[in-house]
Parts: structure tokens; sequence; C-alpha cells
């Protein structure tokens, strides 16, 4: 999930609880602001009965009513009544109490808020009961709970909304330093150093850091270049050196038979040198992108090409070689590169192969994808070698010459093409090299 | 024969290739100075064909490299038209020869023989040595007026060793001159003496070859 749409979604979360909570405390406050304001109101009523009340007026109340001893009054919508009563007790508190129940008046029951006061008069002793109706009270409190529902909803979609655009356009120079800056970068000499613009300083610092990491990076880079040409310049010079002398050595008729042989002997380990050393220059330019990638590269033209040159040696085997391709591919790579890799999985082929064998090179779609394998006749191999021939210096077989570089070699160039290979063996019946070729091709 | 080719227009430079590797010679190509410089401070070639305008640099520091080491390889500078300086320059500092842009390529290859076999000794195109004539531009062999019927890669190696008349060749150094810088390792295979010894069975039946030597397990000579 991206950043933004957390963030948005955090903050509607804490919105929702935030009006759960209100929405659930509004009947308590609303009860509260609202009994004050009635016990107010019951407060000054009562306040008036009490200075206006004389002998005549209590007597006027109970005497209309001996029996029940209490007097009553009420408002035509029963919203409010007054009852005054006598009370059997000398004792009064003389306290003004609230209570909140309900009460039947006239056969309709309603809840009320009802004030009562005790008090002596003129040595009787009476309650007095004022009340109000809260049913009015009680349908403005579901009204205003109703309005503030839809009123907070409303600032919760509104919120989201807003939340949503202000921090995608707080993102987008994000957004563009991870595109412009990382993930169209394959090497450092294509990183672009423009600012990205951005009106928070958090952004404008990583672009910031960024580019200095960047320019660190290619900085090494080009040391790491700089260092590679370097042991190529320093190591090889002085074998082509020591070969010349050598070559020029031999060239003296007074040397025995066993000084040539030695001096042929050094020749050889020179010339070993020389090539390892140029199979590692080779895989650490491939890994380090030194190449161009932009030449088009026929693959029947050039493995036409390679068997011609290989015939020595695969007439030294009496091998049988079947080169059956059904489409004219045409590969944008680098020519020598490719020709390298087919060159050293046929030489391979070739080496680990059984007199007499056979070599067939086919190729098709698998998905798609164009396929190329080159599959040999040879000594195979056993799983737990498969796993590791692309590793550098493993050679299939310890009797056969070869530094095994050659299929690492092959490794790095298929990875700097994004060709992958794919390797299926048996022990004493053959290897399959397959080159599963990227899709854009045609 | 090897050959390094540096020429910073692509084009140019394939055209040159394709000429060249249909002519027997294997070819290398350098882009550019850095690359040229590499390579003939690594590499052993018997020609260099080298454009003076490079993007990063004159061919003249590559043609004073070649030169400081003393190294007996033919060079061809390619210049534009009209570079009258530079062409006496490059003459001066050890050029063997110079070709003006644009060159038919068969001029390039006729000029290319020359130079190498007078950097041998040699004063015509056709080599004499011991009763065979070596026609160097039309890979021919005859022995007495009656032609000597050999495969590329033979005539590459009897050349190889005419030109090199008196020296012992290496295995090694045959291999790389006839098929290039091979990237694998002890590549040294005998495959080489197969065609030796096909190639002096041929020139056998004409004379007797006891001045076509095998030197131990090492190399071969021809001895004049």
């Amino acid at each position: 999930m991206k950043i933004k749409h957390q963030l948005a979604i955090f903050n509607a979360l804490t919105r929702l609880l935030v009006i759960l909570v209100l929405w659930l405390m509004l009947p308590v406050l609303v009860e509260k602001v609202v009994y004050k304001h009635i016990n107010k109101t019951l407060r000054e009523r009562k306040q008036n009965f009490i200075e206006h009340l004389d002998r005549e007026e209590i007597n006027d109340f109970i005497v209309r009513n001996d029996t029940a001893e209490t007097y009553a009054s009420y408002s035509t919508l029963h919203n409010e009544f007054l009852q005054l009563s006598r009370l059997p007790q000398k004792t009064v508190t003389n306290k003004t109490l609230f209570i909140t129940e309900p009460r039947v008046i006239e056969e309709e029951e309603n809840d009320y808020r009802i004030l009562q006061y005790q008090f002596r008069y003129e040595n009787s002793s009476y309650l007095l009961e004022i009340g109000s109706s809260l049913s009015e009270i009680k349908e403005l409190t579901f009204t205003i709970r109703l309005f503030i529902l839809i009123v907070l909803v409303m600032i919760l979609m509104v919120t989201f909304l807003m939340d949503t655009f202000y921090i995608e356009y707080l993102l987008k120079p994000f957004y563009r330093i991870i595109d412009t800056k990382i993930r169209r970068v394959n090497e450092p000499e294509t990183f672009d150093h423009t600012p990205i613009n951005s009106h928070s300083a958090d952004f404008e610092e990583l672009d910031t850091v960024l580019n200095q990491m960047m320019d660190r990076i290619s900085e090494l880079f080009k040391k790491e270049k700089q260092f590679i040409a370097n042991v190529s310049h320093e190591l090889l010079t002085p074998i082509a050196l020591l070969k010349n002398k050598f070559e020029n050595l031999i060239q003296n008729e007074s040397l025995d038979d066993n000084a040539i042989d030695k001096i042929a002997g050094a020749l050889r380990t020179l010339d070993m040198l020389k090539k390892v050393i140029n199979n590692l220059l080779l895989i650490s330019r491939i890994d380090n992108n030194q190449y161009e990638a932009n030449e088009t590269v026929d693959l029947q033209d050039l493995l036409d090409n390679l068997l011609e040159d290989l015939t020595d040696r695969i007439e030294e085997k009496n091998l049988k070689v079947g080169l059956n391709l059904q489409n004219r591919i045409l590969f944008t790579g680098n020519k020598t590169l490719i020709h390298i890799l087919l060159y050293n999985l046929i030489v391979n082929a070739i080496k680990y192969n059984k007199e007499n064998g056979t070599i067939a090179i086919e190729d098709g779609f698998s998905e798609k994808q164009y396929f190329l394998s080159v599959r040999d006749s040879g000594i195979g191999m056993a799983e737990m070698q498969l796993e590791q021939i692309f590793s550098r210096f493993t050679r299939i077989s310890s009797d056969t010459d070869g530094q095994g570089l050659g299929l690492a070699i092959a490794a790095s160039i298929a990875h700097f093409h994004h060709i992958s290979i794919n390797v299926t063996s048996a022990p004493e019946t053959g290897t399959t090299f397959t080159l599963l070729f990227p899709e854009k091709i045609n | 024969m090897n050959i390094l080719i540096v020429e910073d227009h692509e084009e140019l430079a394939s055209e040159v290739i394709d000429y060249l590797s249909k002519n027997g010679y294997v070819c290398k190509w350098a882009r550019n100075c850095e690359e040229a410089l590499e390579e003939v401070s690594v590499n052993d070639f018997d020609a260099l064909l080298l454009d003076l305008g490079l993007p990063d640099g004159s061919g003249f520091e590559i043609l004073k490299s070649v030169r400081r080491k003393q190294s007996n390889m033919a060079v061809i500078i390619i210049t534009a038209r009209g570079e009258l300086d530079d062409r006496i320059n490059g003459l001066q500092l050890g050029a063997d020869d110079y070709l003006t842009k644009p060159f038919a390529l068969t001029e390039l290859g006729a000029r290319l023989y020359a130079i190498i076999r007078r950097m041998h000794g040699f004063t015509l195109n056709e080599l004499d040595i011991h009763g065979f004539s070596l026609q160097l531009q039309d890979y021919k062999v005859s022995y007495g007026g009656i032609p000597v019927n050999l495969t590329k890669k033979e005539f590459d190696i009897f050349q190889y060793l005419v030109l090199n008349k008196n020296r012992v060749i290496t295995r090694l150094q045959l291999t790389e001159h006839i098929w290039g810088d091979i990237l694998e390792v002890n590549s040294d295979s005998n495959f080489i003496d197969v065609h030796v010894r096909n190639l002096r069975k041929k020139l056998d039946k004409h004379t007797s070859l006891e001045w076509f030597e095998t030197v131990r397990n090492v190399g071969y000579r021809i001895n004049v």
C-alpha cells in the first residue's frame, strides 16, 4: 500500500473515532445543558409560588379535593404541572430536590423533570411538586443528533478527499525522484542531476543526498574502469615483452633441446596467463557495462562463421554438427560479445563431446520467447556439477584443458543482454544449453 | 596475418574489416586512442591501419608508442584529403605508407601486401622458396609452373612461415596469426599440426623438404 493511501486512511480513521466519541457523548451533554435550563425555570416558578403563598390559596388548592389532600394544576398540553399535597409528618427538610420520573396525567404517561420542595406553613407540612415535560426535549435531541451525524459524515468525506489530494500533491516530488533518479538510471553516466522541484524540505534533501550518492558511485565507477585499464596495461605489457624475448631467444641455434623445451613451456605459461587475464578483464568489463549493445546481430550468419572457424576441432573429434535454425533472427546487442557467447557454448560442446558424437543447434519459440539451444552428446554432468558450472574456474572434468572461465563469461554476456541461460544435462548422455532471448526480438 | 584497424567511423571500419577478413587477415578493431594503445601494448600485430583523426586524441600518439617499442609492425596511416603536413609528419614518425580518404579497398590490400613483403625482405609479390612460388595476393602456390592445391589455412601457414623465414615460429604464434586472438585458454591444440602435416604432404610430392623443419615440440621453421 502506498504511503498516500496509508496516510489518508489513517487520517480518516482518527477523524471517524473523534466523531464517534462526540456522537456518543452528545446525549449526555445535551441532557446536562437541558436539565440545567429546566431546573432554573422550575426554581423560578417555585420562588414565584412560595412568595405569593397564603392560607387562602392553600385552602383553595386543598379544599377542592379534600380526600386526596392534594392539589394539581396542569397546562392543557400536559407539558407542565404543579401539585401541592399535605404531608403527614411534622418535620420537613426544607430542601429543593430535582428528579426525573414518569408521571401519568389524565391517562397520559410522560417523562417529567420534577422539582420537589417540602415546607411548613402554619403548622402543616406540604410537598410542592412542579414538573416540566421532557418529551419535546427528547425529540429535539434526536433531531440534533441526526443533524450532527450528517454534518460529521460530510466533513469526514470532504476532509478525506482533501487529504488524499494534498498528500498526493506533497508526495509528487517523491515519486518523481524515484522515477527519474533511481528507476531509470542503469549507469551512473546517464544520471540526471537537475534538481526536482519540491515544496517540502525533506524531498529536497532526499534529492540532494541522492545526487551526492550518485556522484560518489560514478566516481567509484570511473575508478574501477581506470583500474581495469591499468591492470590490463600493467600486467599484459610485461607479458607481451616477455613473450617477445622468449620468441627471440628460441631462435638461438646454440640452445640444446632441454633449453628449447623449457622456453616453450614458459611461452605456454605466458600465453595461459595472458588469456586468463584477458578473460577476467572481459568479465569485469561486461559486468561494468563497458560494452555497447546497439549492433544488429544475425544469429544464422554468426553461427555459420563460427562453425567454419571451428571446423578443425570438429573434424578432429569427427563430430556431426546439425545447424538447423527455423527463424531468421536479428538481435540487437553487442556482436563481439554474442560471438564469444556462442563460441564458448559450442567449444564447450566440442570439448566435452565423445569421439564421433553429435552437436545439434536448434531454435524456436517457447511462449513467445525466442530460444536457441546447443545440445551435445558428450559426457554430461551430474546435478551437483550443474549448479556451479557458471562460477569462475570450475571445470567439468579434471583431466581436460581449460581454466573454466568460458561459461562464466557466457553467463556474464547473457546477463548483459538480458538473455537467460538454462542447462539440462545427464551424465554420459549429454548437455543442452538453452539461451532464452528477451521478448522484444524480431 | 593479424591486423589492427584504428578507425572511429564505424561504417568505414566494418567495410575495411569485411574486405580484409575475406583476404585472409585476422582483424581487430579499435574505435579510439585508448583502445588502440591498449591493443598495441598487449598484442602482436603484423600491420596497423591507423586513422589519424580520432575522437580522444591524435593517431600520432599511437604511432609513437608503436615505434618506441621498436616493433616491426607495418603501419599505414589514413588521412583526410589534402592534409599534407599530417602525411609528412606520419611518415617521419615511422609510418610505412599512407592512404587518403576516400580510398579503394583494393588499393589498401595491394599496399598492405607490398609493405609486408618488403618488411620481410622480399621485393616481389611472388615469393620464391626452394622452387615453390607463392602469389601473395592470389593465394596460389606453384612448383615449376605446376599448381599446388592448398587450402586457405595451409596457404596462410605456409605464407607466414615463408615471410618469417629462418625463424622458429611457435605453434602458439601460428595459432594466433591464423585464428586470431582466441580467448580460450590452452587453445594450443594439435589441430595446427594437422594442417602443417597436410601442407608438408602436399609439398613433399614435388621436392624434398629438409628446409621445412619441425623444431621439437615447439614449432616450425623454414630455412632459406
